[in-house]
């Protein structure tokens, strides 16, 4: 057993991974501002919890309009926790938004985007959109009145961009009707393409974030100080 | 940039003065993770995930109301009514994300504390009211979407006419086959009766009429009714219209250059809203809009000239 452990710590450099992540130093974040600081992590979490309970949906669901609402119905009644697992994940995207959104607007009053973190902070804004799309593109599947209209109305406010609006508003719905292809493209999109995309962007978000060091809180004279020697 | 190196180095100080991630900071996010699971747990459990009636395309009567987060965002769309609609619809939001991917390079001194920011500070505040008094605006009045309005019975009768392949026979706007009558021309100037007794026996009103009798579901004439309805041929006001909204309207609304500034400039108002929305409006504005100051016109005209003056309205396009 011991054997196998160090065979791993040597060939998946554990030591130093473990070295590189965890036993770095951070810079202290005292009091209510330290907690402010587990929103990222938080995001993450909740993110996990949308992998987890969304991947068990996805078992149980059948992307088309004929058998869409059925799906969500026998997931609801008939699979073991199916109700809880749904629930678990609609309320997940409610508190992504807010958890993320809450871990922006901390990176903004506290000027973390600053430089060198300024790529960071980018990648967050991609991760930002990219939580949208999610929200809207899942808003459509259990394909009830209220996401059936919804999407619509989405669809219709993206078809008012200038010059290209109705191009968009078509490759959304494929087609210039709402119907079977919007739900498979929007089941493709949620559980194929952002997915896909999402996972690089936290990956490099991570990276940056472990790379330029996490952001000190803002101190009321340091900064002034340091100008003044500047 | 001179603080840059500074910057640097003041911070690999704070980092080596700091603690470990491990155990410090990791033991703050598993207590926040817990505290975040058992939140989300607890609103699961309360109020469950809400499933309607399944999609129905059809039904004009469903007020779609989005997610909370998005409210923001359509009650601004009342903010700017007709052609104006796409600046809430995409170009505030298009600019607000410009914003956010530009703003490191917009906010490049070393000062990070909020107090010595004070315009991105302000900016900030300012949106965030800004955003949660259109979210109170938006849940306490009833959402009618201004873009969604055209009627879904029109959508699905337009769905229809395409799959029975009416076309064969049939022309809308100059497309399709001849042997049938122009359909924008003609039909839609007929009542629905008379358009309902046709779909459902074209000769007993059209004698020696060639089109087949298509034996459609009473919800398919519906539909097709509404869609054959909404082409607009026939759909003209009279010229009673223009006098009837002179009388009753123009002290608060303007048409081109006639009528006052009170309530909204309705030169525009046929490319947002189609003649059904006018008709209700004007019958009952609080039941569409509890916010409008505007009286309902039910029993002060008839019925007719309110059917009249929506058609007039509907029509006013800017063109």
């Amino acid at each position: 057993m011991k054997l196998l452990w160090e065979w791993m710590k040597s060939r998946l450099a554990l030591a130093e991974i473990w070295n590189a992540l965890f036993s770095r130093h951070v810079p202290e974040a005292e009091g209510l501002v330290g907690w402010l600081y587990t929103l990222g992590s938080a995001s993450l979490f909740v993110f996990f919890i949308q992998v987890i309970t969304g991947s068990l949906l996805a078992m149980n669901y059948v992307p088309s309009p004929d058998h869409a609402y059925d799906s969500i119905r026998f997931i609801n009644e008939q699979v073991i926790f199916g109700k809880w697992i749904r629930a678990l994940h609609h309320w997940g995207a409610t508190f992504m938004v807010v958890v993320v959104s809450l871990h922006m607007l901390r990176v903004y009053f506290m000027g973390s985007y600053k430089y060198p973190r300024e790529a960071t902070w980018i990648v967050g804004v991609i991760l930002f959109l990219l939580v949208m799309g999610f929200s809207f593109t899942g808003y459509l599947l259990p394909w009830d009145q209220k996401s059936y209209w919804a999407t619509m109305v989405g669809a219709n406010i993206a078809s008012q961009t200038p010059a290209i609006g109705s191009y968009i508003a078509k490759i959304l719905k494929g087609g210039d009707e709402m119907g079977a292809v919007t739900l498979t493209r929007f089941y493709a999109i949620h559980t194929l393409v952002l997915p896909g995309l999402i996972l690089v962007a936290i990956l490099i978000h991570l990276f940056l974030v472990v790379w330029h060091g996490i952001s000190e809180p803002p101190q009321k004279n340091k900064g002034s100080d340091k100008k003044a020697g500047a | 940039m001179n603080w840059h190196q500074d910057y640097i180095e003041r911070y690999k100080k704070l980092k080596e003065q700091g603690k470990s991630f491990f155990p410090y900071a990791v033991l703050k996010d598993t207590i926040m993770a817990f505290f975040i699971l058992a939140l989300l747990c607890w609103f699961a459990y309360h109020f469950g995930a809400a499933l309607e009636e399944p999609a129905d395309p059809t039904d004009s009567n469903y007020n779609p109301r989005p997610e909370w987060y998005f409210l923001f965002l359509f009650q601004a769309l009342k903010l700017f009514p007709g052609n104006l609609e796409s600046v809430a619809a995409v170009l505030l939001p298009g600019l607000g994300v410009t914003f956010l991917f530009l703003l490191p390079f917009l906010d490049t001194g070393p000062e990070r504390n909020f107090l010595k920011r004070p315009f991105f500070t302000l900016l900030g505040v300012g949106t965030l009211a800004g955003i949660g008094y259109l979210t109170y605006q938006g849940t306490v009045s009833p959402l009618t979407n201004p873009i969604i309005e055209k009627d879904p019975l029109v959508f699905a009768g337009q769905r229809l006419y395409v799959s029975l392949n009416c076309s064969y026979c049939h022309k809308i706007g100059g497309k399709g086959g001849s042997v049938g009558p122009e359909l924008d021309k003609v039909a839609s100037g007929e009542t629905e009766e008379w358009l309902e007794k046709h779909f459902r026996e074209p000769q007993s009103v059209s004698p020696g009429s060639t089109m087949p009798k298509l034996n459609l579901l009473d919800d398919e004439i519906k539909v097709l009714v509404a869609f054959i309805k909404s082409l607009g041929g026939g759909e003209g006001f009279t010229e009673e219209a223009p006098k009837v909204f002179a009388e009753n309207c123009a002290m608060c609304h303007k048409i081109g250059k006639e009528g006052a500034e009170v309530g909204p400039d309705l030169s525009l108002i046929g490319t947002a809203r189609d003649k059904n929305y006018m008709r209700k409006y004007i019958e009952d504005p609080s039941k569409l809009n509890p916010s409008s100051s505007m009286p309902g016109y039910k029993g002060q005209l008839t019925d007719v000239q309110i059917e009249d003056l929506a058609r007039y309205l509907s029509a006013q396009k800017g063109d």
